[in-house]
C-alpha cells in the first residue's frame, strides 16, 4: 500500500518535471552550460598570468601571414607537396633497385638451387617459390623505400605546424564539396598510401566529415600505382609525340592523372555530402597549433612503426596468398589451356567494350592484394595468353623487364593500343582499393556498410569512366 | 569479331548513357529506385494509418475541426480510400466516428502522442547533429518515423538530453505521452508596437517553411511588430526589418512579452571583424546548435571572452581568430552565428 503511494509520488515528481522543463523554453540547457563556461573563463581571466606569450606568438603571425597570404599560400603548397614527391620517387629509386636486386636476382635463384637440391617436387617449389616468395619480394622492394621516405617526411611536415595551415587555405574547396578542410591532409597522404591515409582521416572529429575523407581517399593516387602510370604515360602516350617532347608529355599525363583524381574526390565528396551522407553527426573548426622545432628522432621512429612497417605487414600478409593463386591458375590447366587462359578468353569481349583486356581485368582481380604486383603480373599474363616464349621467367612467374622497350614490345604483342594505355591509366586510378585499405576502411568505419561502398563505387566509376572513353574513341576515328 | 564489338559505337554509347543513367537513378536516395522499391515493401498500410492517427492529433491539439474530406486532403489519398482508412482505424478502435467529426478513442491518442514523439525527436537530431537542410529536417523525419523503433528512438533522446521541443518550437510529447496545452498567438494577431518571442514556425508546407528559413527566422528570436496593415506586417528580428503577409505570419507562432524583458536588438556578427581588429563575444545565435555549438564553446566562444581576428586562409573563407591564446579556423557560416561588442 506504502509502496504505490510512494510510487505515485514519484510520478507525479517527475511529470511535474516535465512540465516544468516546459516552461523553461528551448534553450536552458545551453544557458546552464553557457554560464558554466563563462564562469569558468571569467575565473582563469582574474588568475592566470600569461608571461611572455606574446612574443613567441608574434612569430607565428609573421610566418602563418606568409603561409596563408593570398598570392604566397598556394604556390607554396604545391611547391612543399612536389618537393615531397620528388624526393620520394627520386629517393626511392636506388634502395628500390637495392632491394629487387638483392631479393629478386639474387635470393629468388638461390631458392630455386636449394629446393632442387632437396628435390623439391616442381609444384610445391612453383607455388612456394615462384608464387608466394616472389610476390611478397616484389611487394617488399617496391612498397618499403618510397613509405619509409614520405611518411616521415609528411610526418615532420605535421609536427613542424605546416600542414594544419594547408588545410585551412584549402578548406573553401572542400566546404563546397561538403567536406572537411582537414580532408586535403588526409587526400595527400593518400598519395603516400591509401590505408595510412584512411587511418589520417582520424583528425577529422566530426562522423560525416570523416566517412567522406575515407570513402574518397582511394582517389588519391598511391605510391603503388604510380610506376604503373609512369610507365605505360611513358610507352604509349610519350609514343605519339616527338621523341624530344615524350618526356615532358608522358610527366603531364601522369600529373593530369592524379589532377583527375582530386577533382573525382572532390565530385564524390559533393555527391555523397548531398545525399547519402548528409543525415550524418557534422560539426566545423580548425585548430592552428603553434610552430614547433619538430622531434626528428622521435617522429622518424613512430612513422617507421606506426605506419610504414604495419601497411607494410599486412601488405605483404595479403601478397602471399596472392602470389600463390597467381602462380596456380597459370599453371592448373583445364584441356589445353590454363585456368588464367582460360578466364582471359572469357572475359576478353566484356573487356574490350570498356577499351581493356581479358589480361588486365585477371591482372586487377588478382593484384587486390597490392597494386605494386600488377605490373608484373600483366606481363606475365600477356606473355602466358600469347604464347611468347622468349621473354619471361616461365608460367606463374613474374617479372619485369629492364628496359621500357622490352615492356613495349610485349605489351604491344598482347594487341595493346594508345586506347589501351590511357585506359589502364584510367583504371588503375580509378578502381577497388588494395585489399590492405578495404580491411583498414573496415577498421576505422566498422561498417560493413560504407567498406562496400569504398570499394564498389571506385570500380563503377571506372568503368563508366572507361566505357565512355573507348566509346567515344570510336566514334570519332572510325 | 566478337558480337559486342559489332554493334556500332555510336549505338553502344547510347546504351552505355541510359545504362549508366539507370543506375544513377536507381541508387539515387530518396526517389531512386532503390528507395522507391523499399518504400513499397516497407510497410505502407502501417505508415499511411500512423499519419493519419497525427493528422487527428493535430487537429485536436490545434482545436480545428477534423472530417473526412479534409484527412484526405491532407493525406492526398481518394476518398474512398480514405473511407477504407478510417473503417480501419475505427475496427482497431483508434478512432470514433461522430456524425462527420473524427475523434481519437485513449488508444488512439497514445498511439499518436507515440509517433509525434518520434517525429520530433528525429527533428531534433536532424537539426542539431546533422547537415540536413532546416527545410528536409521534417520530411526526413516523416521518413524516419515509420521505421525505427521507439527503443532506438528513447536511445537517441537519451543521448541528446531528452530535448523537449522540436526545432519548430513544437513540444516533445513525454515518453508516458504527456504534452503542454497550446500556447502563444499568431503574428497576425500582434499589434503595432508589442514585443514577442517567437516559439513555433509552421514546418508545413514545405514552400511557406522555406521562405521562412530564408528570412532567418528561428524559435526564440525576438520580434518587434512596427507596422500592421491589412496587406503586410512590418516587424524587426534581429535588428532587419522583416516584411510578411498575414497569411504568412499567421504561420508564426510567438509568446507576448512585457517591454521589460527585451535586448537591444541588433548585434554585430563575428564574421564582420576585420584582420587585426578585436571584440568582445556576446553570446552564440540560439540558431546554432548542437555540437557545432558545443565545439564553439569548447573553443572558448563564450560571453565575455575576447577574440580577435589574426589571418585570413588564401582561399578567403576559414578566418583564423584569436581565442584563449590559440588560433582557431571558423568558417563564415558559424563566425556569422557569433555576437560580438566591437570594442572602441
Amino acid at each position: 500500500m506504502e509502496d504505490t503511494t510512494r510510487k505515485s509520488k514519484g510520478e507525479d515528481i517527475i511529470s511535474a518535471a516535465n512540465s516544468a522543463r516546459w516552461d523553461l523554453g528551448t534553450d536552458f540547457h545551453d544557458s546552464i552550460i553557457e554560464s558554466i563556461y563563462e564562469n569558468a573563463s571569467h575565473i582563469a581571466r582574474k588568475t592566470v598570468k600569461q608571461v611572455g606569450e606574446k612574443e613567441a606568438y608574434s612569430f607565428d603571425l609573421k610566418v602563418d601571414k606568409l603561409v596563408t597570404s593570398k598570392w604566397l599560400g598556394f604556390p607554396m603548397m604545391f611547391l612543399v607537396l612536389a618537393v615531397v614527391f620528388w624526393l620520394t620517387v627520386a629517393g626511392a629509386n636506388y634502395p628500390s633497385g637495392l632491394l629487387a636486386s638483392l631479393l629478386i636476382d639474387t635470393m629468388h635463384p638461390i631458392l630455386k638451387n636449394l629446393a632442387a637440391s632437396i628435390n623439391m617436387p616442381w609444384w610445391l617449389d612453383g607455388v612456394l617459390i615462384d608464387g608466394a616468395y616472389l610476390s611478397m619480394a616484389w611487394v617488399i622492394a617496391v612498397m618499403l623505400p618510397p613509405m619509409a621516405i614520405f611518411f616521415p617526411i609528411f610526418t615532420l611536415l605535421e609536427d613542424l605546424g605546416y600542414l594544419p595551415r594547408v588545410a585551412f587555405n584549402m578548406d573553401n574547396l572542400f566546404r563546397k564539396a561538403g567536406a572537411h578542410g582537414k580532408q586535403a591532409l588526409t587526400m595527400s597522404m593518400g598519395f603516400g598510401c591509401n590505408a595510412a591515409g584512411v587511418v589520417a582521416a582520424r583528425v577529422i572529429d566530426s562522423p560525416r566529415e570523416r566517412l567522406i575523407a575515407i570513402i574518397t581517399n582511394n582517389f588519391s593516387l598511391c605510391n603503388g600505382r604510380w610506376p604503373t602510370q609512369i610507365l605505360i604515360a611513358t610507352i604509349f602516350i610519350g609514343a605519339v609525340v616527338p621523341a624530344s617532347l615524350a618526356g615532358v608529355v608522358s610527366a603531364g599525363a601522369v600529373v593530369g592523372m592524379a589532377v583527375l583524381g582530386i577533382f573525382f574526390s572532390l565530385v564524390v565528396s559533393w555527391g555523397l555530402s548531398k545525399s547519402v551522407l548528409k543525415g550524418e553527426a557534422s560539426s566545423f573548426s580548425l585548430e592552428l597549433p603553434p610552430y614547433r622545432p619538430p622531434r626528428v628522432l622521435q617522429t622518424l621512429y613512430t612513422s617507421l612503426i606506426d605506419r610504414t612497417v604495419i601497411v607494410l605487414w599486412r601488405a605483404v600478409v595479403f601478397a602471399i596468398p596472392a602470389g600463390v593463386v597467381i602462380w596456380l591458375i597459370a599453371n592448373i590447366k583445364i584441356g589445353d589451356l590454363s585456368l588464367a587462359e582460360h578466364f582471359i578468353d572469357w572475359s576478353n569481349p566484356f573487356a574490350l567494350v570498356f577499351g581493356l583486356n581479358g589480361v588486365i581485368l585477371l591482372a586487377y582481380i588478382i593484384a587486390i592484394p597490392a597494386n605494386e604486383i600488377v605490373i608484373p603480373t600483366i606481363l606475365m599474363l600477356t606473355v602466358l595468353s600469347t604464347n611468347m616464349t622468349d621473354v619471361g621467367a616461365g608460367s606463374g612467374v613474374m617479372f619485369e623487364l629492364d628496359s621500357i622497350a622490352d615492356t613495349a614490345n610485349v605489351l604491344h604483342a598482347g594487341g595493346w593500343t594508345l586506347l589501351t594505355g590511357i585506359n589502364l591509366m584510367m583504371f588503375s586510378l580509378l578502381h577497388n582499393p588494395c585489399s590492405t585499405t578495404i580491411l583498414t576502411i573496415y577498421k576505422e568505419t566498422k561498417s560493413l556498410k560504407w567498406t562496400l561502398v569504398s570499394t564498389f563505387l571506385p570500380i563503377v566509376l571506372g568503368l563508366i569512366v572507361t566505357f565512355f572513353t573507348t566509346q567515344l574513341w570510336y566514334l570519332f576515328t572510325t | 569479331m566478337l558480337p559486342l564489338l559489332q554493334i556500332q559505337p555510336g549505338i553502344l554509347l547510347l546504351i552505355g548513357l541510359a545504362v549508366t543513367t539507370l543506375l544513377f537513378w536507381f541508387f539515387w536516395p530518396m526517389n531512386g529506385g532503390l528507395a522507391l522499391i523499399t518504400k513499397l515493401i516497407r510497410n505502407n498500410k502501417r505508415a499511411l494509418l500512423e499519419d493519419a492517427l497525427k493528422y487527428i492529433f493535430d487537429c485536436e491539439y490545434n482545436k480545428t475541426s477534423c472530417n473526412i474530406n479534409s484527412l484526405a486532403g491532407h493525406l492526398n489519398i481518394a476518398m474512398d480510400k480514405a473511407t477504407q482508412l478510417l473503417n480501419r482505424l475505427t475496427t482497431l478502435e483508434l478512432v470514433t466516428l461522430n456524425n462527420q467529426s473524427v475523434a481519437l478513442t485513449d488508444d488512439g491518442r497514445s498511439y499518436a502522442l507515440r509517433i509525434v514523439r518520434i517525429h520530433r525527436i528525429w527533428e531534433r537530431y536532424l537539426a542539431d547533429q546533422t547537415s540536413v537542410a532546416p527545410a528536409d529536417w521534417h520530411h526526413e523525419a516523416d521518413r524516419i518515423e515509420h521505421v525505427v523503433s521507439k527503443e532506438e528512438t528513447e536511445r537517441l533522446a537519451a543521448q541528446m538530453g531528452n530535448p523537449v521541443f522540436d526545432p519548430h518550437g513544437d513540444p516533445i510529447p513525454t515518453a508516458e505521452g504527456q504534452l503542454p496545452k497550446h500556447r502563444g498567438v499568431r503574428l497576425n494577431t500582434l499589434q503595432e508596437g508589442e514585443m514577442g518571442r517567437i516559439t513555433h514556425l509552421e514546418d508545413e508546407p514545405r514552400s511557406i517553411y522555406e521562405q521562412l528559413v530564408v528570412l532567418d527566422l528561428y524559435p526564440g528570436m525576438q520580434v518587434y511588430v512596427t507596422d500592421v496593415t491589412d496587406k503586410k506586417i512590418t516587424f524587426v528580428a534581429h535588428g532587419e526589418e522583416c516584411i510578411l503577409t498575414p497569411l504568412f505570419a499567421g504561420y508564426i507562432t510567438v509568446e507576448k512579452l512585457s517591454k521589460e524583458e527585451t535586448q537591444a536588438p541588433k548585434q554585430e556578427l563575428l564574421s564582420s571583424l576585420k584582420i587585426g581588429e578585436n571584440a568582445e563575444v556576446l553570446g552564440i545565435s540560439p540558431n546554432c546548435r548542437g555540437s557545432q555549438r558545443r565545439r564553439l564553446m569548447d573553443l572558448g566562444i563564450v560571453p565575455g571572452s575576447k577574440v580577435s581576428a589574426v589571418i585570413k586562409s588564401a582561399s578567403g573563407d576559414p578566418v583564423g581568430y584569436r581565442i584563449l591564446g590559440t588560433t582557431i579556423g571558423i568558417r563564415k557560416q558559424h563566425a556569422d552565428q557569433v555576437f560580438i561588442n566591437r570594442k572602441n
